[in-house]
């Protein structure tokens, strides 16, 4: 490389030295007394709300385990990282947490694209990864693995327990629009495939496919409402919910067609939302903080508001499970031993807000409930609406079963 | 009279009209940043960043002010009002010492600006979704075209966007200062020599500039979902927007906004899944067949 | 990039500076070599970038669709084709180099800021028939678990394959902009009429660069499948392309070195930062501000300046094909 002045070349590796030196100032040193957790997921931009709330959860039973003296005598440490949902940035972080940070355990991220990168990567490094907030159903079926645990409901179980419950009413001519992305397509998917095993007199009129983010929903609604279709499945992600649910009350077709999205009963939709709320929309969630009316539930509640001033959404009970799972998983597993604590979650039970949770030995898939209620106004409640009628769909009831599951892995 | 039935069909009406109401905000971001970008060559990145100031701010007035149709009314005001403030305090402490170097740079600088800004609207807002209620006066819809609802907020908008665009033209042709940035856009220097400070004039349309991001902002907030990231929605397409119509030209962002709103409802109606193609196709014909735009550019 | 006198030392200094590379898989922590491998395929892009922008002039705004293409094609013959993945390698660079002809003809005939422009809703019309693509392109998840070949899958040799892949390509490079070829681009940043009636092919030269250029991003591409062994559709949207174009303006794009620098910059203080606080974008913001304000030439131009001054003399010169020239030019 002639040519190259050599001075420049000099301070070029210099400063590249001094760069990689001030990692060795951000280096944390945990003590080996403790159990170290990474998270990567994205706490900016529109998802944010809903990872930080994973993330609310979690620290509550943290907190809680280490007052009483941690696992095994270790506290449990835990630092996060940001991707911004950039899968490149987030799979960088997971490999910083795992390879610079030393982490006994990875847990993350909303990011579907993140979740299955970092759990190829959690397979090659033999590192379990609890991934407790991304709903592609791929993370425990056609991907799924030793390493990887799903903790939120994928879209093949959400779109089970819609089935379900549509089923029983009336509707027949059904028409599908959504974000236009992953998610978006397997909740349709499995909505309308189940639906239509159920009951096979159900006719699909058409699809809408709108961009993620997409803040003008009106063309497409005056499109759908044209038709007149007796039900309108939306496949709207988490953000973009409130911007339809507006949209649906201004033009008015929450009053005139039924609609079902997943997740929207959830107090973060519903809450934002106030007043404006979608009456008359069906949903599903896996959680609910109002129902049912548990002690354990309402313990639960007291003991978040009391620390984070506000209600739970669905995704602090994701938070809260991984940390409980982590605590017994290492208990059971006797030792900070990685593949003793695989072991050891599997076919475990934990206790939780909504009941005794099982994480399934042949799959790795926490077994939710689902919650399947319409929105309406509520006397407990003067802010926000609530879900009602409310119907709790017991996980063996749509969970696909570990045959279908494992038939979608290629071993 | 059947054919022409058919082509102007209810359908295709309300989507023309839903595609209009569409441009009302993407023509009051894309004019400022057309203002921005004619007069003071300036690329701005940041102005992205006020569009979501614009709205969080709407959404801490109208909250403070009650929250009711007063709250709304006054927010429209003040939101803007306060976005133009800081745009003012960033111009006049970091962008007036660039105006000599490449504009390149100055890109630079207002993208760095909407890093910091998107992480301090984090800092001062925190991430819950926040919803700015619709104002009482315009709930509900009005039903045209076979009974196809078209909501009564967006008429608002409808009425609204005229009336921008004709202050608007009114400032930049027929005030004194208006004329004088016109004329420093094409040769600062000349306009210097006659004594004008120019500097103050720069201050003044960056300003106008800025304040028109949050305008956008504000009354985009009772429709969508206020929350991070909305910096990042709407800048690549405004950009192009004044790119089409013509840089610093007004009336050329009315016309690139509509195209591109338009395109796209009717887009939907043509095509359902790739809908979103049709304004990217409809830049791309725009560019090749106009290159500096439709309209005159103060280039 | 002007021939420097120094030439003796400076070969002295490179060697001992790659031999060092080539030896730290020895003593550095595994995380760090996949950090430089990281550093050193962004750095091509940013390289491969500056050949258009820094030493042509042109305002290649959406270089990422060139990466993001070659990887996406690389993948996809690899996980479709059932052929060894070192075709679906080649494929990449030269898909890329395709793509970017087909660009460049569409766009030759606008410049500067329209050029920019152009670009950029063409690169955007390819990223929605990727995003959109699930079945053929996975969509927005991306291709994940690419396999790579057996003797570049550890992590070391990844690094190995990813160092050598970034030098022979940033030599190649670099003989390209010190060639004839290279000063009569150069030229044509200058003064693209004055090179014209010299009887200099202008658009020729300049669909030339963005083949090339095209063609080292895809390079890139496909390194970063090597390395992370999966793609996805960010690669080609358009904030990744604002990145590039910061690491090149960040390093100093008057300098054969500086995106390599600003790639460097960037990516540590991402990583870095991260380890304090989530907000890391903000520190990101505050540098750029403190670079356009006391460095303008960048960092490594700023390094350059004090030492020889002659980089006062290069941006000058490009400070003439900015933004404010005719839009349509003649030809």
């Amino acid at each position: 490389m002639g040519g190259i002045c050599m001075k420049k070349v000099i301070y070029l590796s210099i400063f590249m030295v001094g760069l990689l030196g001030l990692s060795l100032f951000s280096s944390s040193s945990y003590g080996a007394n403790t159990i170290k957790i990474g998270i990567v997921d994205t706490y900016s931009g529109p998802p944010a709300t809903m990872s930080q709330d994973v993330l609310d959860g979690f620290k509550m039973v943290v907190n809680e385990i280490n007052a009483k003296g941690g696992i095994l005598g270790k506290k449990i440490e835990f630092v996060t990282r940001d991707e911004k949902f950039k899968p490149d940035v987030g799979l960088a972080m997971a490999k910083e947490l795992v390879l610079k940070e030393n982490v006994d355990l990875l847990m993350g991220t909303i990011s579907s694209s993140t979740a299955l990168a970092v759990s190829d990567f959690a397979r090659k490094e033999k590192i379990p990864f609890l991934v407790t907030n991304s709903r592609t159903e791929k993370i425990t079926g056609e991907k799924g693995h030793r390493y990887v645990f799903g903790i939120a409901e994928n879209t093949a179980m959400a779109g089970r327990a819609a089935a379900y419950a549509l089923s029983k009413k009336p509707f027949m001519k059904y028409w599908i629009a959504g974000d236009d992305y992953e998610y978006g397509h397997s909740i349709a998917e499995n909505v309308w495939n189940n639906l239509k095993a159920l009951k096979p007199g159900v006719q699909l009129l058409e699809q809408t496919w709108w961009k993620v983010g997409e803040s003008d929903f009106t063309p497409y609604i005056t499109q759908i409402m044209s038709a007149k279709p007796d039900f309108l499945i939306a496949a709207t992600g988490g953000a973009t919910m409130v911007t339809f649910a507006k949209a649906a009350k201004a033009t008015g077709l929450v009053a005139r067609v039924p609609i079902y999205q997943h997740t929207v009963i959830d107090y973060g939709v519903l809450g934002p939302l106030g007043a404006d709320g979608p009456e008359g929309v069906y949903g599903t969630a896996p959680y609910l903080f109002y129902y049912p009316d548990t002690p354990a539930n309402k313990a639960y509640v007291e003991e978040f508001r009391k620390v984070y001033g506000r209600y739970p959404q669905m995704f602090a009970l994701f938070g809260y499970s991984a940390g409980r799972l982590i605590e017994k998983g290492f208990q059971k597993a006797g030792a900070v031993d990685k593949e003793k604590f695989i072991n050891a979650l599997e076919g475990m039970v934990i206790d939780s807000p909504v009941g005794k949770l099982e994480m399934r030995a042949c799959d790795h898939q926490l077994q939710l409930p689902m919650m399947f209620g319409v929105v309406k106004k509520s006397p407990n409640f003067k802010d926000f609406l609530v879900a009602s009628d409310i119907m709790m769909v017991p996980s063996k009831d749509f969970m696909p079963t570990c045959e279908e599951v494992l038939k979608t892995r290629k071993n | 009279m059947d054919l022409i039935y058919t082509i102007f069909s209810p359908k295709l009406m309300s989507q023309i009209f839903v595609g209009l109401s569409r441009t009302v905000i993407l023509f009051i971001v894309a004019s400022g940043l057309s203002l921005i970008l004619g007069v003071l060559r300036i690329p701005n990145i940041w102005h992205g960043s006020l569009y979501m100031v614009g709205a969080f701010m709407t959404f801490t007035i109208s909250g403070a002010i009650g929250g009711g149709s007063l709250g709304f009314w006054m927010a429209l005001f003040l939101a803007p009002l306060g976005v133009a403030f800081v745009s003012l305090i960033a111009e006049r402490s970091f962008f007036q010492h660039l105006y000599e170097r490449e504009h390149i740079m100055l890109l630079l600088l207002t993208f760095a600006f909407s890093l910091v800004f998107g992480d301090l609207v984090k800092m001062v807002w925190g991430m819950e979704y926040k919803s700015v209620p619709v104002p009482r006066v315009f709930q509900g819809s009005v039903h045209l075209f076979g009974g196809l609802p078209f909501p009564l907020y967006n008429v608002f908008l409808l009425g609204i966007g005229p009336i921008v665009a004709v202050a608007l033209w009114l400032i930049v042709n027929k005030t004194k200062i208006g004329k004088i940035s016109r004329a420093a856009a094409v040769d600062r220097e000349m306009v210097g020599a006659v004594g004008i400070n120019v500097s103050w004039v720069f201050a003044f349309v960056f300003m106008i500039g800025c304040l028109l991001a949050g305008l956008g902002g504000a009354l985009v907030a009772p429709t969508v979902n206020v929350s991070l990231g909305m910096d990042h929605t709407l800048i690549m397409e405004a950009f192009l927007i004044v790119i089409i119509g013509g840089l610093g030209n007004i009336w050329g962002a009315l016309l690139g906004a509509l195209i591109f709103g338009l395109a796209q409802s009717l887009g939907i109606l043509i095509w359902p899944q790739f809908g979103i193609v049709f304004p990217y196709a409809a830049v791309i014909v725009v560019l090749l067949l106009r290159p500096t735009g439709l309209l005159k550019s103060t280039w | 990039m002007l021939k420097n006198t120094s030439g003796g030392n400076g070969r002295i200094v490179g060697g001992a500076v790659i031999v060092l590379l080539f030896l730290l898989p020895l003593f550095l922590p595994r995380f760090y070599i996949y950090l430089i491998s990281i550093i050193l395929l962004t750095g091509l892009l940013a390289t491969s970038l500056n050949l258009p922008l820094g030493y042509g002039g042109i305002f290649q705004f959406h270089h990422a669709v060139f990466y993001g293409v070659g990887a996406y094609a690389a993948a996809l013959m690899i996980t479709k084709s059932g052929l060894s993945p070192w075709v679906g390698f080649v494929v990449g660079p030269f898909a890329a180099a395709f793509l970017s002809l087909i660009m460049g003809l569409i766009c030759i005939r606008l410049s500067k800021l329209y050029f920019g422009m152009l670009q950029i809703s063409l690169g955007s019309l390819v990223w929605i028939i990727v995003y959109r693509w699930y079945s053929f392109t996975g969509g927005d998840n991306g291709i994940h678990g690419i396999p790579v070949p057996e003797i570049i899958s550890s992590q070391n040799n990844a690094y190995y394959f990813t160092l050598l892949v970034t030098l022979l390509s940033l030599w190649a490079l670099y003989k390209i902009i010190n060639s004839p070829f290279g000063s009569a681009l150069q030229g044509i940043r200058d003064n693209p009429v004055r090179s014209g009636m010299i009887g200099i092919n202008v658009k020729l030269h300049q669909l030339m660069v963005l083949v090339i250029a095209g063609f080292f991003a895809g390079v890139a591409g496909s390194l970063f499948i090597v390395v992370d062994t999966a793609v996805f559709p960010d690669m080609l949207f358009w904030t990744l392309s604002l990145e590039v174009l910061i690491m090149c303006l960040l390093g100093g794009w008057f300098t054969f070195l500086g995106p390599m620098l600003g790639a460097a910059v960037i990516i540590s203080l991402r990583t870095f930062v991260s380890g304090f606080t989530d907000y890391w974008t903000l520190p990101l913001g505050i540098l750029m501000m403190l670079v356009i304000f006391f460095l303008p030439n960048g960092i490594l131009g700023y390094i350059q300046d004090k030492l020889y001054g002659k980089i006062a003399e290069q941006a000058e010169a490009v400070e003439q094909t900015d933004l404010a020239q005719p839009a349509v030019k003649e030809s």
